[in-house]
């Protein structure tokens, strides 16, 4: 749900582009800290991650529009740095089978790395106090899901003055255009106030489907957790930490 | 995403025009594409594009059966139109916007093998970033055969269904652990497959 699902040509320039910069200065940034070797050992396994987030977006879940990001537990297996760059290759993957647009890439990049960074965070934090797998992956899991889709909104919400714009311009060539200037600009107003660009029924469409999916994300992360424990405790990193 | 095996077959064994034409101006082609859908903001324009991009579909004879590719993107367009509050003309652009853009890059990639395009991409793009784009690609093939199986056995527990929810979920996710945990032992082989035939930080593709 956190993925910006928009074609290109939707978002206005400066947002897109903006996205673009930031992601590739991230990753530029974060590969810095990165030894050669260690990156290279690491590669296929990267690899590996990124291709199981991408099976997971193929799986969708119709009636509420949500897909399995797989994010959270890739990030807990990669760690904050390779997961910036798993999100990286997984949005162009995707964007090349017409999943989410091209343009978009480095903002959905900025919005998935951040729910795996999150998810890793708050998973080391909680796993620290509380000692256990089920409540730490689902609260790790439930609160790195809703704030990713919060900065998502944010996100969508950034471009309204394009979108009104892309509304408007189709009123003013057709039915307005024999207007005089002050009348067309009164009803563009008008327009407006109508609320026609509204992203309180966006949010509301998106929250209770969002807290559905945060939900079911949430199960599903900590039931593969608890095989993942069951059958390779060594791949979470836990042992050092645990009681 | 199953289909990807079946588009790389097409892109391999097809024998159109496109197929022939040289991958640069297919990506050349490909980012002109990308420009209109940014910068067309007439519906009228992007019909234009949409029938030229759909002729080429059908002269390049690609099977109707990943014309379904192109048309899936939709789901995810029908929940945006919410913010337009049903403007006509806005959600025609946004599903016209979003047909073209799938179009466009089922047809690239039903046309050009994808070590094409990651050749392409390592000329302008980082070779560790191309390297890792490459075995993701490699590694969904790897995943897909351990999906196949585990789909036989997910079956015999149940598989999924909505009167038991609790249990199609954990057999679902038991799918995903088995997944990935496959997916980590493969990668560890990968590595030390490709460490012995020499790897250092970069694939080379035939013709370099």
């Amino acid at each position: 749900m956190s993925h910006i699902h928009l074609p290109d040509g939707i978002l206005p320039v400066w947002l897109w582009v903006s996205g673009w910069v930031i992601a590739i200065l991230v990753g530029t940034i974060l590969l810095k800290f990165f030894k050669k070797e260690d990156l290279n050992r690491r590669l296929p396994l990267l690899g590996m991650m990124s291709a199981a987030m991408v099976l997971g977006a193929a799986v969708e879940i119709v009636p509420i529009a949500y897909h399995i990001n797989l994010t959270v537990i890739s990030g807990i297996l990669l760690g904050p740095s390779l997961i910036f760059i798993a999100t990286l290759v997984v949005n162009l993957i995707l964007a090349l089978f017409g999943h989410g647009g091209i343009t978009v890439i480095g903002l959905n990049t900025l919005i998935l790395s951040m729910e795996g960074i999150l998810g890793y965070l708050f998973f080391r934090l909680l796993w620290k106090t509380l000692k256990r797998l089920t409540p730490a992956t689902f609260i790790a899991t439930f609160f790195a899901l809703s704030l990713s889709t919060f900065s998502m909104i944010g996100v969508v919400g950034l471009g309204i003055p394009h979108y009104e714009e892309l509304i408007h311009q189709e009123k003013e060539k057709g039915i307005f255009e024999f207007k005089l200037l002050g009348e067309k600009g009164d009803e563009h107003g008008k327009a407006k106030e109508k609320g026609e660009i509204n992203l309180k029924r966006f949010v509301a469409i998106v929250l209770p489907l969002g807290f559905l999916g945060w939900i079911l994300e949430g199960i599903i992360t900590t039931l593969i957790m608890k095989y993942i424990h069951r059958l390779r405790p060594d791949l979470l990193r836990l042992e050092k930490e645990a009681v | 995403m199953i289909q990807l095996s079946y588009l790389d077959y097409l892109a391999i064994e097809g024998k159109s025009f496109l197929h022939r034409l040289s991958p640069r101006w297919k990506v050349i082609g490909m980012l002109l594409v990308l420009s209109g859908i940014v910068i067309l903001r007439n519906l009228s324009e992007l019909l234009l594009l949409y029938g030229i991009l759909l002729s080429l579909f059908f002269v390049c004879r690609l099977p109707l059966r990943i014309f379904s590719l192109t048309l899936y993107p939709l789901i995810f367009a029908i929940l945006f139109i919410f913010i337009s509050g049903f403007q006509v003309h806005f959600i025609l652009l946004i599903f016209l916007k979003v047909l073209c853009g799938a179009t466009g890059v089922v047809l690239l990639l039903a046309t050009t093998p994808y070590p094409s395009i990651f050749r392409l991409l390592g000329r302008v793009l980082p070779s560790f970033f191309v390297t890792a784009l490459f075995l993701t690609y490699r590694s969904i093939f790897i995943l897909l055969n351990v999906l196949e199986e585990t789909q036989h056995a997910l079956y015999l527990r149940g598989g999924f269904q909505w009167r038991h929810p609790w249990r199609s979920l954990t057999n679902i996710s038991n799918a995903f652990g088995h997944l990935i945990i496959k997916g980590i032992e493969a990668s560890e082989k990968m590595y030390e497959s490709m460490t012995l035939r020499g790897f250092k930080n970069r694939i080379h593709y035939r013709g370099e």
